[in-house]
């Protein structure tokens, strides 16, 4: 069970690739030419982008191969481990103890208010082991954004057609600014994010020192 | 409406498709072993099993569930106890009760993905199932039982 399990993990996540393949025209949609944005602006988008992936709302499943989620409750800034001995497991989708869409089911309807738990169209998960974002610093995740090796192999095209893939399944990207009633959201909306992104793609992806 | 398998009986539900699981099987069928403690997944009476996995019914929306199978307590036994019952009978694991067929649907659960959990594996998976009376270490005892029970089957 626990091996069909992982394998369903995998085989989905081929699915995922090949549906993202398809919708890779929506992503082109919102490239910039590449040179078309001075660094400086790079720099700038790029700030903007740091605020949104080092909110809790975004970074707090970006975590290390210890594969705890990290909680932080409505209405605290302090974020504290998962509740109930949660792991996401080296399947980041708990297979190995608890699944994540026990609780975390998997659905397009709107997320409920705190402190029910989230959920989204996609199975719920921890995002892959090399994408850490929780603990690390602004300069730390521009680099591991930018590098292939470490953020799924994408180019900065392809970093755009990720958050229009993820947008059509109704995933966690977008829904990080429709948390339900009495959660913060990271500053500005998915669109704004999704041209900053753009901005920083076309600037050469600029990083902070 | 919607069609939905409840321990192997087909139905049809008029409901909203925001219906939480635990409310068509409540209110709508008539099945009331799992139970509402929070309404938000944080702990476990109202666990049943949607595709043999087990799933916060609170949490399981009507629309995304639809065409599903669901099994609840009633039916993990075949018509006879499943042996993790047998086992919390064996060591009189309830005392108010409540939280019970959580518990043991969390339970079936574990024990079909890890068939030989230690003591460390238990807490991980059954951590999210409260039990306000304290029935842990018989809850843990069973489970232990439960395993035997069904490797020596």
């Amino acid at each position: 069970m626990r091996i069909t399990l992982i394998a369903l993990t995998f085989a989905s996540s081929s699915i995922f690739a090949l549906m993202g393949m398809v919708l890779a025209k929506d992503g082109a949609k919102d490239t910039l030419p590449p040179g078309s944005v001075s660094s400086a602006e790079g720099l700038q988008a790029w700030k903007r982008i740091e605020a949104v992936v080092t909110h809790p709302r975004c970074a707090n499943c970006h975590v290390d191969a210890k594969a705890i989620p990290i909680w932080t409750p409505a209405g605290e800034s302090k974020p504290r481990v998962h509740g109930m001995n949660i792991h996401g497991g080296e399947s980041r989708i708990g297979a190995e103890t608890i699944p994540c869409s026990t609780c975390h089911v998997t659905s397009t309807t709107p997320n409920d208010p705190a402190p029910a738990p989230l959920h989204a169209g996609i199975d719920w998960q921890l995002a892959p082991v090399e994408f850490i974002w929780f603990g690390k610093s602004g300069a730390e995740i521009c680099a591991q954004l930018k590098d292939p090796e470490r953020n799924g192999g994408r180019d900065a095209a392809g970093l755009l057609e990720h958050l229009r893939h993820d947008a059509s399944l109704s995933g966690f990207i977008p829904r990080a600014w429709a948390p339900g009633a009495g959660r913060t959201t990271p500053p500005g909306t998915f669109e704004d994010h999704v041209k900053d992104m753009a901005l920083w793609g076309a600037a050469g992806q600029p990083c902070p020192d | 409406m919607f069609d939905i398998t409840v321990n192997g009986v087909k139905h049809q539900v008029d409901v909203v498709p925001e219906m939480p699981l635990l409310w068509v099987l409540r209110d709508e069928l008539g099945i009331t072993s799992p139970k509402y403690g929070c309404g938000i997944a944080q702990c476990g009476a109202c666990t049943v099993q949607v595709d043999g996995a087990a799933v916060r019914s609170c949490q399981a929306r009507m629309a995304d569930i639809a065409g599903k199978a669901i099994i609840t307590i009633e039916a993990v036994g075949n018509g006879k106890l499943h042996p993790v019952q047998e086992a919390w009978i064996e060591h009189q694991v309830p005392q108010c009760g409540y939280c019970q067929t959580g518990q043991i649907m969390q339970a079936i659960s574990l024990l079909k993905s890890n068939p030989k959990p230690t003591d460390e594996d238990i807490n991980e998976v059954m951590s999210g199932n409260l039990c306000r009376c304290g029935t842990y270490e018989r809850i843990r005892a069973a489970i232990h039982t439960a395993a035997e029970k069904i490797g020596g089957n």
